[in-house]
């Protein structure tokens, strides 16, 4: 009956083995055993209970098992923390290759001129096309790359932009409760005025936000630096003007920036 | 301290002393075993097994064996498959789908993506309109709200207009024309539709059977196409015309008649739910709590006498309330008519002491308050009863203060009564002299009198057309059906019950290319293509002053009331008439029909929230039974759920039975609006159609008989889930000594002794219900096991429910339905305790006091408390403790937050909660079929895993709150997403700055729909807020106190303002 048992199982098998042996072998009581295994397994009787074959793979693969087990838990949260998990680098390619580095790095537009409602609204809104045909009317009328732009004013029809900033459906993030109390473009979304196309800079995990929820002194800036990509803290302190913002701004004590009504509802 | 640690034991352990034990411990110290004084059923009474097991056991009749179908090992075997799968492909670990961004390509003008906003329109039922503000996000409406500026609204919205947002994005609605001249269903075209249309209105008798529309643009366009020669008949199942016609009898020519309860002092409703089942009923409930909320300031309240076979919700928060047979309403109207020295009253006898007692009261203070007081009479009694109260009224010298009388319409006045209009056409088909039927919304093949055989005749009509919402019993028999636009699509206008004129406009393009009614009217004068815009901009060149058209046009549109265009009251005097003598009460039964209170006539059949919505009274889902008083049912015994027979004029029903407490002796009621066959997923087959017993003869009440039929039906009502457990307080009473006083779940009180502890200089008075000086130091001084937590937030949120306000209407239950993306889960579920209502309204009977042995169920009159309860916030909340995962919290200013993304669905909070209040998702209800039955979630396809929700369904969603899926636990919130959206957007007006939140800023979804204010919401910081006040009334207390859970929502007791004579009667 046990050998079959063993054959049965892979894992448990070679384990009751393994242990049926190591006890025979540490109690040094022969007899006693080879009557118990008699007794359950009658087709063995008479014989000494000897180990098949196979037996002698199992002290390696065991081995392996344990390496494979310690390798297991580092892979398994340096999976879910990695780049490829959050998404950091995510960059997909848009149906308008518009970009940053130039409006916003070189000819230095303000975010709020085309997101306008980032100061108003919980969503930064995507400008509609006409914000785009304020200029390129003008500017690079005939532009191949713009024939999108060009296409969505005369159709009517939305240009459809990849989203690049995602948060989970449970988590309630609104641009204006940030941005009006001195929350950077810059430490969410990177430097933007440097991207020729945009992608994903920072995790967006929990733990990132919480990370400036639990202090933001380490991040805040005044309220009219808070676009300006390029803004350093006045001789390197953050912490120094970090926290004299928070006072000023009456950010909330952490109790409740850790809330989680803050943030889910 | 040690009781302190009896009374924070879970909630597990004091339900763990069986009711055997605890009666055993009863009796032991001698306490005399009845049920509870406050009782939900009649099981809930008499304590049986069932109703204990709901008590005892958190989920009573769950078995976790009979989910699943496979064994431990196969299941073992596909988790380790789909670990392995996870692995392989990595799609566990992966960015969810690509999302795409839309901008606008020109911006509209004010449009903030993200940002709702809100518009006036109104919402018509039965020809008369409330106005509402439909809440739109991104262009797609998702909530609706009274309008304060509209005079029936007054910023409240009933059940139905909660529920109208529904309808919208209901899958089932009729999407294409339908051809079916060929004997079957085939799609066609719009183009085809009109071209058959006007080539029949070009050969000329045209009938037109249409719904009641009560808007000037409606009222136009049927005055042009009746000039045109089309035959207009106009029906209406639950009509006011008994009211009208009663009126006419007395007064020379129709009214309307408009009661300000504000000014009654002592309010008589004979039959009559002027606070449920009334065009007016927001307006009149909020007229009705004024009067209720004096009792605080000034120690007085109006008196409301009702007299009704059925308990309605009127009734149940009248201070005196009888039951009668509804023949016997007559003969009331006429002795108090009588004692009051109307001239139009008979000398009739009265059939009992009870009938003696209530005249007298009645007729006592009805004398002392002349010019105070008024009589009203319901939908359902016959005219001549209309015109005796219109006699009554004036000698109480009601019209001018307590009672108007507004002219009507030109067509109002001079059409003929919705029963002889179905009649005549009917008729008229009968006799060949119809063509061409073309009938504008209703459902008259199912709701019309039964003796008619309609649905017959409207197949026979050579040419019929319907214009409907859905492809329903009427569009079936038609030979066309086009679909309708909604009224949150359309262009339109409508009169409210005062006749002030309100203007519709589209929240969304119609979704299904529906025409609205007065487009396809304007189709009958001959104009093609007009829009409703044009019509109703054309329409309101009549009212509107032509030199400010425009500004005012705009005003109305955004106002969405016409400023002065009520009517005004007219002087009149009730002319000599000589009325009948009433019959007697017959010796079968009176059947009596009453419109439902979540169907109305059967028009809401589809709508998911409303057939789910529990009735007020009877705390019905999905079904009506018929009502029956519990000593007809003992003597021909019939339980609850039996299925009865009832007879009428050789017409003949099954149906099932349930039994009413404060139904009258001799009288069963049937509710309309179920049993529909052609309502779509959710509506067909629920209920009995008992429409199919309602004649011509007998539309209000009639006479049979009803016998028993041996078989039963499952119903799914929710009136004993969720129930408190009072009889483990009664054990730890037994431990640890009393805390409190009785009434522990329900505190009540009468106005006398209220207004004599508010007189009492210490506060400290006999009667037990309010709290005493003493009692508030208990209060203070409890010893605590947890910390006393400290807020240091700028805000500590609070609630009070006031139970002397709240009328039980359930708007609120759908409008944090509709606010939180509650899910409907179908009668089978709701059977298992499954329903998901954060806030329920739990109705309690009790026996008035002096019943003498006539106690419980036995009391023929009970009297009805409601209480809605839904996450009462405590600061020590046992939820908490017990939550393995952190999934439940409080925030920093006092909310017991629940956070889906952390719950595993262990379900301790549930189990620990005391006052019931926490939903579990068992099943994927939202992308589910409500009526389907549960799939057991391993061995068969599981379609809740494949199937997403339906992108229809998906629009009626809020943004702001997070849809649960299954294994979540959920509960009131109290809005937090309001509270967030409010703080923020009043921090962004000075950027840097702290947020100046007014009181009233915040409004709770069940607060703002509520018509009696009875829900207050706001910070217990802010001293000077409404909910601050509430909270130190003498009234105000904490539902089951003595567990020290230390809820942030009070209850306010309970009023009542009989007479001090009716004691002595109920003893009497």
């Amino acid at each position: 009956m046990i050998r079959g048992r063993i054959q049965g199982c892979w894992v448990c098998g070679p384990m009751l083995s393994l242990s049926i042996s190591a006890s025979n072998a540490l109690a040094n009581m022969p007899e006693t055993h080879t009557k118990d295994l008699e007794q359950a397994a009658p087709q063995t009787s008479g014989r000494r209970f000897v180990f098949p074959r196979w037996a002698n793979y199992l002290l390696p693969l065991l081995v392996l098992g344990a390496l494979g087990g310690a390798l297991y838990t580092p892979v398994l949260v340096g999976l879910g923390a990695s780049p490829l998990t959050t998404d950091v680098g995510y960059q997909p390619h848009q149906p308008v290759p518009y970009s940053h580095a130039l409006h916003a790095g070189q000819l230095k537009f303000d975010c709020r001129s085309c997101h306008a409602t980032v100061e108003s609204a919980a969503f930064a809104a995507i400008p509609p096309t006409q914000t785009c045909m304020n200029c390129h009317t003008g500017i690079k009328p005939d532009s191949p790359a713009l024939k999108p732009v060009r296409e969505s004013w005369t159709t009517g029809k939305p240009i459809q932009w990849v989203r690049v900033h995602d948060l989970p459906d449970y988590a309630y993030f609104n641009h204006s409760a940030h941005v009006n109390k001195g929350v950077g473009c810059v430490s969410c979304h990177g430097r933007i005025d440097k991207m020729e196309i945009v992608s994903q800079e920072k995790p967006l995990s929990m733990g990132w936000c919480l990370d400036c929820h639990r202090a933001p002194e380490k991040y805040l800036r005044p309220l009219d630096q808070v676009t300006n990509m390029a803004w350093e803290p006045p001789n390197g302190d953050q912490l120094a003007i970090g926290s004299e913002l928070k006072n000023k701004y009456h950010i909330q004590d952490t109790a409740y920036m850790t809330s989680c009504s803050t943030c889910h509802r | 301290m040690n009781d302190h640690l009896v009374q924070q034991q879970p909630a597990a352990i004091q339900n763990a002393a069986s009711a055997e034990a605890q009666r055993l411990v009863d009796s032991a110290v001698g306490h005399h075993v009845t049920g509870p004084e406050y009782w939900r059923s009649i099981e809930h009474y008499s304590q049986s097994s069932e109703v204990q097991k709901l008590i005892d056991e958190e989920f009573a009749g769950y078995d976790p064996k009979s989910l699943l179908t496979t064994s431990r090992r196969r299941f073992m075997q596909f988790m380790g498959a789909s670990f392995a799968l996870a692995g392989l492909t990595l799609t566990g670990c992966r960015r969810w789908p690509r999302e795409t961004l839309a901008p606008f390509s020109g911006a509209p003008k004010d449009r903030t993506p993200g940002v709702p906003e809100s518009f006036a329109t109104v919402f018509e039922m039965g020809g008369v309109g409330v106005g509402v503000l439909a809440e739109a996000f991104d262009g797609r409406p998702i909530k609706i709200e009274g309008n304060p500026e509209h005079a029936d609204s007054l910023g409240a919205a009933g059940a139905f207009e909660q529920a109208s947002i529904l309808e919208l994005y209901d899958p089932d609605r009729s999407k294409v024309v339908i051809d079916q001249t060929s004997g079957k269903a085939a799609v066609s075209t719009r183009e085809q539709f009109v071209d058959t249309l006007v080539a029949n209105i070009k050969a000329g008798n045209i009938a037109v059977l249409s719904e009641s529309l009560g808007g000037p643009t409606a009222d136009a366009l049927r005055a042009q196409a009746v000039a045109a020669g089309v035959k207009w008949y106009e029906y209406e199942p639950v009509s006011r015309d008994n009211e009208s016609a009663g009126l006419a009898l007395a007064l020379g020519k129709r009214y309307r008649p408009v009661l300000n309860l504000e000014a009654a002092d002592v309010a008589v409703f004979l039959d009559c739910d002027p606070l449920m089942r009334h065009p007016a009923r927001l307006r009149y409930a909020r007229q009705w709590s004024a009067r209720r909320r004096t009792a605080d300031a000034e120690g007085v309240m109006s008196r409301v006498y009702v007299a009704e076979t059925t308990y309605t919700n009127t009734g149940a928060v009248a201070d005196v309330r009888i039951p009668v047979r509804p023949a016997r309403i007559a003969a009331l109207a006429h002795a108090i008519g009588k004692a009051l020295g109307s001239k139009a009253a008979i000398d009739m006898a009265l059939a009992d002491e009870a009938e003696k007692n209530f005249v007298a009261q009645v007729v006592a203070d009805l004398q002392s308050a002349q010019g105070k007081a008024v009589v009203a009479a319901g939908l359902q009694q016959p005219p001549e009863v209309h015109a005796l109260v219109a006699s009554i009224n004036e000698q109480l010298k009601a019209p001018g203060s307590t009672l108007s009388y507004l002219p009507v319409s030109e067509h109002e006045a001079g059409r003929p009564t919705h029963l002889e209009s179905i009649k005549s056409l009917a008729a008229d088909i009968k006799s060949g002299a119809v063509k061409s039927l073309i009938i504008i919304g209703g459902n008259p093949a199912f709701d019309a009198p039964a003796d008619l055989d309609l649905a017959k005749a409207i197949a026979s009509v050579p040419y019929s057309a319907r214009l409907g919402l859905y492809y329903d019993e009427t569009s079936k028999v038609c030979k066309w059906h086009a679909p309708r636009a909604h009224y949150l699509e359309a262009w339109g206008d409508s009169r409210g019950w005062d006749g002030s004129i309100s203007l519709a406009q589209p929240i969304i393009e119609p979704l299904y290319n529906g025409w609205s009614a007065i487009e396809l009217m304007a189709l009958l004068g001959g104009a093609s293509g007009v829009s409703g815009y044009d019509l109703v901009r054309k329409t309101a060149q009549s009212y509107i002053d032509k030199l400010q058209f425009e500004r005012v046009w705009k005003r109305s549109l955004h106002d969405g009331v016409v400023a002065k265009s009520a009517r005004d009251a007219q002087q009149v005097r009730v002319g000599p008439m000589k009325l009948t003598q009433p019959a007697a009460a017959p010796a079968e039964f009176d059947i009596t029909f009453l419109s439902d209170a979540s169907m109305y006539d059967g028009r809401h059949a589809n709508s998911g929230w409303l057939q789910e919505l529990p009735d007020p009274i009877t705390k019905m889902t999905w079904d009506n039974p018929a009502l029956i008083s519990k000593s007809d049912a003992d003597r021909a015994g019939i339980k609850t759920g039996d299925i009865i027979n009832i007879k009428v004029a050789g017409r003949s029903l099954d149906i099932a039975a349930y039994i009413a407490p404060g139904q009258a002796k001799g009288a069963v009621t049937l509710l309309l609006g179920y049993g529909r066959t052609a309502s779509g997923h959710i509506g067909t087959d629920t209920g009995f159609n008992t429409y199919s017993l309602r004649t011509a003869a007998g539309m209000d009440a009639t006479t049979g008989t009803i016998s028993v039929t041996g078989r039963d039906y499952l119903l799914a009502m929710t009136q004993d889930h969720f129930l408190l457990d009072e009889i483990g307080f009664d054990a730890r009473e037994q431990r640890a000594g009393s805390k409190g006083h009785s009434g522990r779940i329900v505190r009540e009180g009468t106005l006398a002794e209220y207004a004599e502890h508010l007189k009492s200089p210490d506060g400290k008075t006999t009667k037990p219900g309010f709290v005493s000086g003493e009692e508030e130091e208990d209060r203070s001084l409890a010893l605590q096991l947890f910390d006393q937590r400290v807020y240091e937030a700028r805000h500590a949120w609070g609630m009070t429910i006031d139970m002397n306000a709240c009328i039980g209407c359930m708007a609120c239950v759908v409008a944090c339905q509709a606010e939180n993306n509650i899910p409907v889960v179908g009668k089978e579920q709701v059977n298992k305790n499954r329903e998901m209502h954060w806030l329920r309204i739990d109705r309690y009977y009790k026996s008035a006091p002096g019943r003498g042995d006539n106690v419980g169920p036995n009391d023929p009159n009970p009297q009805i408390v409601f209480m809605p309860l839904m996450c009462v916030h405590c600061e020590n909340a046992p939820c908490e403790q017990v939550c393995p995962v952190a999934a439940t919290m409080h925030d920093s200013e006092g909310l017991n937050t629940m956070v889906y993304n952390r719950c595993i669905g262990t379900r301790y909070c549930s189990n620990n909660c005391p006052y019931k209040v926490r939903r579990f998702n068992y099943l994927d209800w939202q992308s589910k079929d409500p009526r389907g039955f549960a799939k057991p979630w391993l061995g068969i396809p599981d379609d809740q895993q494949e199937q997403s929700i339906s992108k229809i369904k998906q629009m009626v969603f809020n943004p702001d709150v997070t849809v649960r899926m299954r294994g979540v636990m959920e509960k009131c919130t109290y809005c937090v997403q309001r509270i967030h959206n409010v703080k923020i957007r009043k921090r962004n007006l000075t950027p840097g700055g702290i947020e100046q939140i007014i009181d009233g800023d915040i409004v709770t979804a069940c607060q703002q729909t509520c018509p009696t204010n009875a829900i207050i919401f706001g910070d217990l910081k802010d001293t000077s807020a409404e909910v601050v006040r509430g909270q130190q009334s003498p009234r105000a207390y904490p539902v089951l106190e003595d567990l020290n859970t230390r809820p942030r929502t009070l209850h306010l007791a309970k009023l009542r303002n009989a007479p001090v004579t009716a004691a002595a009667s109920h003893e009497a």
